[in-house]
């Protein structure tokens, strides 16, 4: 009788259809490690020394840096909350938003920057860890660079100061042209601190879900034990 | 306590329904793993059901925040991320196991006479289900919620003469918009849920009066001992109630598998591009419905018309409906019927996940080309069955049930 159902399922699972990695061809791996408290600690430091100016957070609150990332309240009022709202500091519980009037930024860029809450989920973490590394100088652009990964995208590159400026040589390859503050290697960490960050605020209750999840499956575990064993022993007289 | 009860039932027989509905109710004795499958369906309704309530209570049915109201969920209500992914996983769970408690009753001829009405009420289940996970996908208002719903209304457009006005009727709006959303809440949450519970009662109340059929497809009702008990019958409590608790332990263990470590099933169960709010003026590149609706989404494409798909579509469900009438064959259980029925129900399983997979890509010459070769299939499993079923060369059906643990 297993065998059978065994046979079922592995045929099941051979008919059903593996779609997985079909899509984005050239993405380059990151090491996403949300346990490393350092590394994500990093990354909000990266954001708001950087990003946050143009891109919002608007689904996630400052308060929740205390708890997740352990940042204190002095340090985020402090070093992460660079707005005011109605002439005051914001306030701790806010969400994650900019003072940037999109009227004005459009016609800067083209277009509105933006929120980047949930892009580790819509587009995945390799998606902006490659996008961020794929920068290269063209002068045809407003902003005087191109991305191999997102041809013609409207964003400057803003951490060119860290990087350096890359330029595409005759085989299509990304060479540095002129040096940036840190070498090739200290560049990706960054970007993956700044990718495990942005991977965090993308679902918060990634923290907590896989280790709750292990106990959860252990009890359960143990209650299919527990119910096979009844099953068994009520079912002793049916022949 | 025994003067508290017969209390009760003096006013209401309790007593008499817990005996007639579950003590002495008499199922046969040799189901299989096939079975778990009714009470685990509802299971799962009851798990949405509740799940559901705690989701309203934050969820804001509301163009403008409705996707913050969802991410708020997500971030900022106290389990509010392990409510809605066990939402959002049991509308996948729900199809996995009335796809499978479907292809059981194909097996093993739930659907024959005495049981055409209790095949029909199933398969009302079906068809509200699947409006009720349509309307719920809209909810969330990110961009496949907002792009599949317009695609699926629009095809009501294809109908001639009130094609255009119903879906006008429909969606409140020429696009989707603030007013769907509202009403696809109210039917989503209220509306869909009622009538399913009702047609669910009818389900369970035309199983009861029937009996439940089994893999040997043997009617226990004709073989009962002096005390009119079916020999080959066990009382469903408390036989069925330990088999089926331990059947929903294991459902349970796989089922907080995915909630806890594979909510999105690689993008299955909640799709990329889901994560971006709707936006009327972008659409997405590729719309694919969820991966419940894609083999019926695989034969609308594979019609070349659009009117002609609609109208395939339609038929691909509704032929099912048929079932009782269009197998003519007396024996019940796959077990004893033709080397025939079995190739017929094997080609009409793989035409179905082969078109579940061509319904979710982009299509291809290849695939097209694929999903219209399954759509026949698909269609042919019906016609064939028909003509075949009618002279069948069975085995002999035992006089009572087999026993195979």
């Amino acid at each position: 009788m297993i065998k059978r159902y065994l046979a079922f399922f592995i045929t099941l699972f051979l008919l059903s259809p593996v779609t997985y990695g079909a899509s984005g061809g050239d993405l380059k791996p990151v090491a996403i490690d949300l346990d490393n408290k350092a590394s994500l600690q990093r990354g909000a430091q990266i954001y708001f020394n950087n990003c946050a100016g143009c891109h919002t957070l608007q689904y996630h609150r400052y308060s929740k840096f205390v708890n997740d990332l352990g940042i204190s309240e002095e340090m985020i009022k402090k070093n992460l909350i660079l707005t005011t709202y109605k002439g005051e500091k914001t306030k701790l519980g806010s969400t994650i938003v900019n003072s940037i009037n999109h009227d004005s930024i459009k016609e800067v860029f083209g277009v509105v920057p933006p929120d980047l809450t949930l892009t580790a989920r819509s587009r995945g973490s390799e998606w902006i860890y490659t996008f961020l590394t794929s920068f290269y100088e063209d002068q045809t652009r407003p902003m005087g660079v191109n991305n191999v990964l997102y041809p013609n995208v409207n964003m400057p590159h803003v951490l060119w100061y860290k990087e350096g400026l890359k330029e595409l040589d005759e085989n299509n390859q990304l060479v540095i042209k002129i040096k940036g503050q840190l070498n090739q290697k200290e560049y990706e960490q960054e970007i993956t601190d700044l990718v495990n960050f942005l991977t965090y605020v993308s679902e918060p209750a990634q923290l907590e879900r896989y280790s709750i999840g292990f106990w959860v499956m252990l009890f359960l575990v143990i209650f299919v034990f527990i119910t096979y064993l009844l099953k068994i022993e009520y079912w002793r007289d049916i022949k | 306590m025994t003067k508290f009860i017969a209390w009760i039932d003096e006013r209401l027989p309790v007593t008499k329904f817990v005996k007639n509905h579950l003590s002495e109710y008499y199922a046969p004795k040799n189901f299989n793993f096939f079975y778990f499958f009714g009470s685990l369906a509802l299971f799962v309704f009851i798990l949405q059901i509740i799940t559901g309530i705690f989701l309203t209570i934050n969820y804001k049915p509301d163009a403008a925040s409705a996707f913050a109201s969802v991410e708020y969920i997500m971030r900022d209500v106290e389990w509010g991320w392990l409510i809605r992914y066990m939402h959002s996983t049991g509308a996948s769970f729900f199809f996995i196991v009335i796809y499978l408690h479907m292809l059981r009753a194909l097996m093993y001829g739930s659907y024959k006479k005495p049981r055409e009405l209790l095949w029909l009420f199933g398969m009302f289940i079906f068809v509200l289900l699947m409006a009720e996970a349509f309307m719920g996908y809209l909810l969330p208002w990110g961009q496949m919620s907002y792009w599949g719903a317009q695609v699926i209304i629009s095809l009501f457009g294809a109908i001639p003469l009130i094609g255009e006005s119903l879906a006008l009727w429909i969606r409140g709006d020429y696009v989707i918009s603030d007013a769907t959303l509202n009403r696809f809440f109210a039917f989503h949450v209220i509306a869909l849920p009622l009538l399913l519970f009702a047609v669910i009662y009818l389900h369970i109340a035309a199983l009861h009066t029937v009996g439940s059929n089994n893999p040997d497809g043997v009617e226990i009702k004709a073989n009962k001992n002096n005390d009119g008990v079916p020999v080959d019958g066990i009382p469903f409590h408390p036989y069925y109630t330990v088999k089926d608790i331990f059947g929903l332990a294991v459902f349970l263990t796989i089922f907080m598998f995915v909630v806890f470590f594979l909510p999105e099933f690689g993008g299955f169960f909640l799709e990329k591009d889901n994560f971006v709010p709707a936006d009327p003026l972008k659409t997405p590149e590729h719309i694919v419905p969820v991966w419940y609706f894609t083999p019926f989404y695989a034969i609308l494409r594979a019609v070349p018309d659009k009117l002609g798909g609609v109208i395939a579509m339609g038929l691909a469900i509704f032929v099912l409906f048929l079932m009782p009438w269009l197998d003519r064959c007396k024996v019940k259980s796959i077990r004893y019927r033709s080397i025939s029925y079995k190739i017929l129900l094997i080609a009409f399983i793989v035409s179905f996940i082969g078109l579940g997979y061509i319904g979710m890509k982009a299509p291809t010459y290849t695939l097209t080309l694929l999903g219209r070769i399954f759509t026949i299939i698909y269609f042919g499993f019906f016609i064939l069955l028909y003509f075949i079923s009618k002279n069948e060369k069975t085995k002999p059906v035992p006089e009572r049930v087999t026993m195979h643990d």
